[in-house]
């Protein structure tokens, strides 16, 4: 994904150094309006790229750019970005009002609009009946909805969320996301999702970007990549091993995985191999329906890691 | 009530609303860490814990200026002008010496609040990716606690003030000979001010504890009188002058001293006190500069 003319964020030949660590290496991106998410195993880059944008940490060479503007030379800009880190940053004394009223003013607010939007943006949140409760005694999925609400309390252009799923059970994890969607699709902010867990990243964002050891190693739209996969999954009663050999027959790639059958990248051929090699064999259909790897699939691919399907 | 008076409403969610009002950037910003500095000081905002000991402490500067008016005040009524001058009741040139080490414990146990908890918590890195930079919120949060260092430092002065005027059999007569005390004591609580909060704030920068930085504070405050003073004392002559001048409660002391042109009952045992003013003002400048650069250094580092 090269930077391009109406990107809101730009990575130029980003560079930065911890010592003898190479924290990101000649990184070049860049990222337009919609939820961008940015994947990488720990170590990889990920959160030392979003503290460059936040002009929290100066590179050691290139330059990355957020809304026209280098953030470590502007501090003005920061007036349009919200960050929800992954750690904790709620003090415990505090309730949720109080603390998202402070923000908005500290983003720039004047009082009385301050309290006005940490009150709206609570609501959406989900926390308008606990918001006059101090912090110290919410649930962790609560105190990951502050941490969003906080970096959305002054209706930011764009926000960056650090692993903003990091300790939740599954259904806050499917709250969270919900609201992650929400966030760009009502409120129109768009969003920077960094994670490790590549099955959010493919159920929330437009687009993603791959980090390996400071380098990008794929980025694109999501549903290319797992269109790319598409597979059919192939369930038969009887004569799976003949069913699998009148396929092959015909050149057609075939996985056997438990009961059912994947057959690779079909296009519209494949569904007519499929239907005479069910006759050759004999075998008795019982389901047939397309598929999509998972993205997990794709970068996993005979047990590699993302090295797979390298872009240059 | 009637049909017709009836007022039926509906209440419509107008979902997610785009701000569009006004952006008052990094001075809202400072402003807004130095209130909450003065709110978290004083412990509003937070539960009863909070403000426990904020307001012990306020209340028990308040007491000694009380018992000062009110010892002055028995007195004046009870003995001739003559020999209530023979008594030298304290008066404002030595409230702050008396009650320093009281002001001392209060900024050990208040300046730790503003600055550890944000670290400790995380929040410094919330304001850092807002319109505010590492000597933005390090400066907002020092004038904070300055602010409230100076009014824990005029209030029982102010107090005195009104005690000893009105506790004279001729309160008007009073105020005409001592009224200079006033903008005396302004003055000298504005170095008192500046000197604790910076030493309480530059120690609260290098841990995230607070009870680690009012501890350390404490007992520096309090060590260091006692053990300067009976080695100054023992040693004698210029060097027990230099030693003296290591008792860091005594340190605004002497500049309180010069500002009333008068020894106050604490210094007056301090060998410090006989060394020149030059000496003793840059001192102080040593001790509260040197200091507030090493704090300003240290939170300038968080953002490039």
């Amino acid at each position: 994904m090269m930077p391009s003319t109406d990107a809101l964020l730009t990575a130029e030949n980003l560079t930065k150094h911890y010592k003898d660590v190479v924290a990101l290496n000649d990184v070049s991106f860049g990222i337009s309006d919609g939820i961008t998410g940015i994947l990488g195993e720990n170590g990889a880059g990920k959160s030392t790229a979003i503290k460059i944008f936040l002009g929290l940490l100066q590179p050691t060479s290139g330059s990355a750019i957020v809304l026209g503007q280098n953030a470590s030379e502007s501090v003005s800009v920061r007036e349009r970005l919200g960050y929800m880190p992954e750690h904790d940053c709620l003090p415990s004394q505090v309730s949720a009002a109080e603390f998202l009223t402070h923000m908005a003013e500290v983003s720039g607010l004047p009082p009385s609009q301050a309290r006005t939007r940490a009150a709206d943006t609570l609501r959406h949140a989900g926390l308008f009946e606990e918001r006059y409760r101090a912090m110290g005694g919410y649930s962790t999925g609560m105190k990951q909805r502050v941490k969003l609400a906080q970096a959305l309390v002054h209706d930011p252009t764009f926000v960056f969320l650090d692993e903003p799923t990091a300790g939740l059970d599954p259904a806050g994890r499917e709250d969270m996301l919900e609201l992650i969607r929400k966030t760009h699709r009502e409120f129109g902010i768009s969003i920077l999702f960094s994670s490790h867990l590549m099955a959010d990243v493919e159920r929330t964002c437009d687009r993603i970007i791959v980090l390996q050891a400071g380098r990008v190693v794929q980025s694109g739209e999501v549903k290319h990549f797992t269109k790319e996969t598409e597979t059919v999954f192939i369930e038969v009663d009887t004569n799976r091993e003949r069913l699998v050999a009148a396929l092959e027959a015909r050149g057609v790639v075939v996985t056997a995985d438990g009961r059912g059958l994947y057959i690779e990248g079909p296009d519209e051929s494949v569904y007519d191999h499929v239907r005479d090699a069910l006759v050759d064999a004999e075998a008795p259909l019982r389901r047939m329906a397309p598929r999509r790897r998972a993205l997990t699939e794709l970068f996993q691919r005979d047990g590699d890691d993302f090295e797979s399907g390298v872009v240059t | 009530m009637t049909q017709a008076n009836t007022v039926e409403g509906t209440v419509f969610d107008i979902g997610y609303q785009k701000y569009t009002g006004p952006r008052e950037g990094r001075n809202r910003a400072r402003l807004s860490v130095f209130k909450d500095g003065v709110r978290t000081s004083l412990g509003f905002g937070r539960g009863a814990r909070a403000k426990v000991l904020p307001w012990f402490f306020i209340g028990v500067l308040v007491a000694i200026a009380l018992v000062m008016a009110l010892v002055a005040g028995a007195a004046k009524g009870l003995g001739s002008p003559e020999d209530v001058a023979q008594l030298n009741l304290p008066s404002h040139s030595d409230y702050y010496g008396i009650a320093s080490i009281i002001f001392f414990v209060f900024a050990a146990v208040g300046a730790p609040e503003l600055l550890c908890p944000d670290r400790r918590d995380g929040v410094i890195n919330l304001y850092l990716v807002r319109p505010l930079t590492g000597s933005d919120y390090i400066a907002a949060r020092w004038c904070a606690f300055f602010m409230v260092m100076l009014a824990v430092a005029w209030l029982p002065q102010i107090i005195l003030a009104i005690g000893l005027t009105m506790g004279d059999p001729e309160p008007a007569g009073y105020f005409r000979d001592n009224w200079l005390d006033i903008p005396r004591f302004l003055a000298a609580g504005v170095p008192l001010a500046a000197y604790t909060t910076t030493l309480a704030l530059v120690t609260a920068a290098f841990t995230t504890r607070r009870a680690y930085a009012s501890v350390f504070l404490v007992g520096l405050f309090v060590i260091t009188t006692p053990f300067t003073t009976g080695l100054a004392m023992e040693i004698g002559g210029t060097a027990g002058q230099w030693i003296s001048m290591f008792n860091l409660s005594n340190i605004p002391v002497h500049v309180n001293d010069l500002i009333f042109g008068d020894v106050s009952e604490i210094t007056s045992v301090a060998p410090a006190a006989e060394l020149s003013a030059g000496i003793l003002v840059g001192w102080y400048l040593l001790w509260t500069l040197v200091p507030a650069g090493i704090l300003w250094i240290r939170y300038r580092r968080l953002t490039p």
